[in-house]
Parts: C-alpha cells; structure tokens; sequence
C-alpha cells in the first residue's frame, strides 16, 4: 500500500509536470511570450498619433538624460508622417540603415515585359552540368584544345505557333567592345527538341561567326563565361548560309518573345 | 511492484520526451520581439543592406543597396508577415557590355515566416519573383528578361539585429531561389529594424 499511494504520487506528479510543460511551454518562446507581452500599443494606432507620441516623447526627452535619441526619435516619427514607404521617403530611414543614393531601380513594366525576350525556355546539356549556382564546365573536347564542336543540347518549352529556331553561342564579356559570337544556326525546326554533338539536323543555316569561320569556333581564355542562347522566332526569317550574326540577332530580338539560356565555363588546364 | 515501479518510471520517461518534444517544436516557432517583448498587433519592419548580389549564372549582377520592407506579426506565438516592398538601388553586372535595363520585384506581396533550423532562427522570404531586363548592344543577354523565383532564408542575429542572407543561409533553411533552371545565389546583410511603432526599439527573434 505505501507503494501504492507512492505511485499514485509520482502519477500525479507527472500530471503537474504535463500541465506545467503544456501552459508554460517547456521553456519555449511559442504562445507564452505572446502572453508575456506588456500590450503597450493600443490597436488602431495610426501613424499620425504614432507622431504624436513621437514628438510628446521629444518634449519629454528635453527634460531626461537622453535628450538626443528622444529628439532623434521625434524627428524618426515625423519624417515618417510624410511617407513611410522606403521609395518615397529613404531619408526616413532609421539611423542603422544605409542611406541608398538616387532612386531606386524600375521593375520592368508589363510592356516591357511584353517587349522582351523572356527566358523562359529551358536550354540544357548532358555535358553541361551546373553545381552550387555556378555554371557547367564545358569540357576540352567542344573547344579549339579539343575537337571544336558542340556539345548535344536539349531543350523544351519551345511556345506553339513558333516558325523557327535559332541557336546562338557568345561571350559574357565582349572582345575589343564587341559581342563575339563563336556559333549561329538558324532555320531549326520548332517540332525539334534538342541536337545531337557535332551534328546539325537537316536545314539548319549556319552563320559566319567572329573569328571569321562558317560553323562553331570557341578558343577561350581559362575562366571564361559563355551563353547558349535558343530563340523560338515566331515567323520564319530565313537567313542564307554565312549570315551576320550580330546583325541577324538585332532581328531576332525583334521578333523573338521567348528564349532558353544555358551558360557554361571553360577553365583550361 | 517492480512492474509497477517500472510503469512509473517508463510513464515519467515519456513525460519527458514529450516535454522535450514540446520544448523543441516551440523553439521551431520563433516571434518577432520588440525589447524581448513579443510584438502584438502588427510593425513594419525595414532591412537594408549596404551591397548585395544576386548572382545569376554567368553574370553576376549586383546591386548598391537593397531595400526590404516587411510587415510583421505574431500568429499563434510564431513570427509572421509579408514583404511588400523591395527597391534595388544602382544594379550592374560584372559584364562591360551589359547593363541593367529594368530589375524589381513583381507579383508583391510576398508571404514570409519565422522559423528555426538547427539553433538560429531565420526570416523565410516566400513566393519571391524579381525580374531582371538586361540591355546593351553588345551584351549576350541584351533585350533579355530573366526571372529570379524560389524563396530565401535569412539568419537573424539578435545581437546585430541584422538578417544575413547568403548561401549557407540559404541551404539551412531549405530554401532556394532559381533562374536559367538553376540555382542562383544572393548575398547581402541587412540590419533590420522597426519603422512603425517600435523605432528605436531593440527586435529580435526568439
């Protein structure tokens, strides 16, 4: 029997600890803070009697020992009154903030949006591999150290009614202030869904790129950052064999609302 | 009596574990605090960082200043709210030929909560979209509109009262922003405070 009631005792104990871990959260920080909040501001507060307060709290801060932050609080809550928006008033910033100079940059509009050549198109390689947000490495064998061809590519996406497709291959960085564009191929077929290495599909026209050579160079520098770029045009622009590329891809963007990007770098060595 | 003293004890046992459990899945619910106060009502909330990145792979585009206004509040004990502005400021790519035309953030709102990974808590961007326009003639991605989509975790640190986004952030808190199909980074420390009703005040999230 002392046994018994014993472990009735340990029984309600545990019962207490269950409830005391259920309305006092275990030590967490959940609803119990919430509890413990002192309610301080009333609901409905606006920003004006926010000011207010603000400038009452200035009043007071002239007659305590911290009369600058109160000022400074004041002169926080009274900028605030006239735009709390960080574009319409970035002076009203608080005092940790950087101070952004100018205006800030403009979304783009819907007729911007309209307008572009939207990447929305998915562009990819079997030899191309992205790891850690970084591009793929293209391996030696598609560059002027190797074989000098492309690699395979695959894409999808591609919007119905497209007419054709055109490929582009190009520096990040322009050569002597110029675009160079190492591959152009236009005249794809919009039904295809990708191309083989090395092999172009059947009526494909392929440009004269800037090193002067009809079909794809790429002799980079270590490190360099290249774009494959698939354009689905929405009529067929045709260009004959050995076109420009440069002057070609001026008329692409004319026309073309939507496109695949696929970067990809070379470290030699 | 063994029996019964085993009882007790297995029953004590499970009290704990499940005290711990508690103990746990309340620390996964971290709140917005205004002078270790828990916020009641709602506060907006301002980070501004004084460089950040969003690098978009092959062309790195960054940005002097990056704004993010949030409006905040406590549901149920848990750190809630909503982005609703995020201006850039001064935008450049690492790219001599390109510049940025139009870059922002679109489809705002933005849904965010606290939560906590491990033993630091986070701010989780949610449902973020920011569209980038690049132009220049002689710049691959001229005439170009890129999206950024995904969601961002940032490491708060109540003692610098700053939420730090990066890569490291980004992977604790199971979040992710993409573009081109792939995974892009953003970087930035932002110190973050109230600009309603708690200026001036002390925030953390605990």
């Amino acid at each position: 029997m002392p046994l018994a009631k014993s472990a009735s005792a340990r029984a309600l104990l545990a019962l207490a600890l269950a409830a005391l871990c259920l309305f006092a959260g275990c030590g967490g920080s959940g609803g119990s803070a919430d509890s413990a909040s002192s309610g301080a501001e009333p609901e409905g507060t606006t920003p004006a009697a926010a000011k207010s307060g603000g400038e009452a709290g200035a009043e007071e801060g002239g007659a305590s020992s911290k009369p600058g932050k109160a000022s400074q609080a004041g002169a926080k809550k009274a900028a605030a009154s006239n735009g709390s928006s960080p574009s319409s008033s970035p002076s009203g910033h608080g005092s940790r903030l950087p101070q952004p100079k100018g205006a800030p940059e403009q979304a783009p509009t819907p007729q911007e949006v309209a307008n572009s050549t939207v990447a929305d198109m998915s562009l990819q390689s079997p030899a191309i591999v992205a790891a850690n947000g970084e591009p793929g490495h293209l391996a030696s064998t598609y560059t002027c150290d190797g074989k000098d061809s492309w690699p395979a590519l695959q894409w999808s996406g591609v919007p119905p009614g497209s007419a054709e497709l055109a490929l582009y291959l190009m520096n990040i960085q322009p050569v002597e202030g110029k675009l160079f564009v190492d591959w152009a191929v236009a005249g794809l077929d919009p039904s295809l869904s990708g191309i083989d290495a090395a092999e172009l599909p059947k009526g494909a026209i392929t440009a004269t790129n800037s090193f002067g050579k009809r079909g794809y160079s790429l002799c980079p520098q270590s490190g360099e950052t290249y774009m494959f770029i698939l354009y689905a045009l929405p009529e067929r622009l045709a260009p004959s064999q050995g076109f420009e590329p440069r002057d070609f891809r001026q008329e692409i963007l004319a026309i073309s609302r939507n496109a695949g990007l696929l970067p990809t770098v070379y470290e030699r060595g | 009596m063994r029996t019964k003293q085993t009882a007790i004890g297995a029953a004590l046992a499970a009290l704990a574990v499940l005290c711990a459990l508690f103990a746990t899945s309340a620390s996964a619910a971290p709140a917005w605090k205004f002078e270790s106060k828990a916020l009641e009502g709602s506060e907006v909330v301002m980070g501004a960082a004084y460089e950040s990145a969003l690098t978009i792979p092959g062309l790195t585009t960054k940005c002097e200043n990056f704004l993010y206004k949030l409006s905040v509040k406590n549901e149920a004990g848990t750190g809630k709210g909503e982005l609703t502005e995020m201006p850039l400021y001064n935008c450049t790519t690492n790219s001599s030929a390109c510049l940025v035309n139009t870059i922002g953030a679109e489809a705002l709102p933005y849904p965010s909560h606290l939560a906590t990974f491990g033993s630091a808590n986070y701010v989780i961007i949610e449902k973020v979209k920011v569209g980038i326009r690049y132009k220049g003639e002689e710049c691959a991605l001229g005439g170009i509109l890129v999206s950024v989509t995904g969601s961002a975790g940032g490491e708060v640190n109540n003692t610098t009262e700053t939420a730090t986004f990066n890569s490291t952030t980004l992977s604790a808190s199971k979040t992710e922003l993409k573009a081109l199909s792939q995974k892009i980074e953003w970087s930035g420390v932002f110190p973050t405070e109230a600009f309603q009703w708690h200026r001036e005040q002390a925030l953390s999230v605990s």
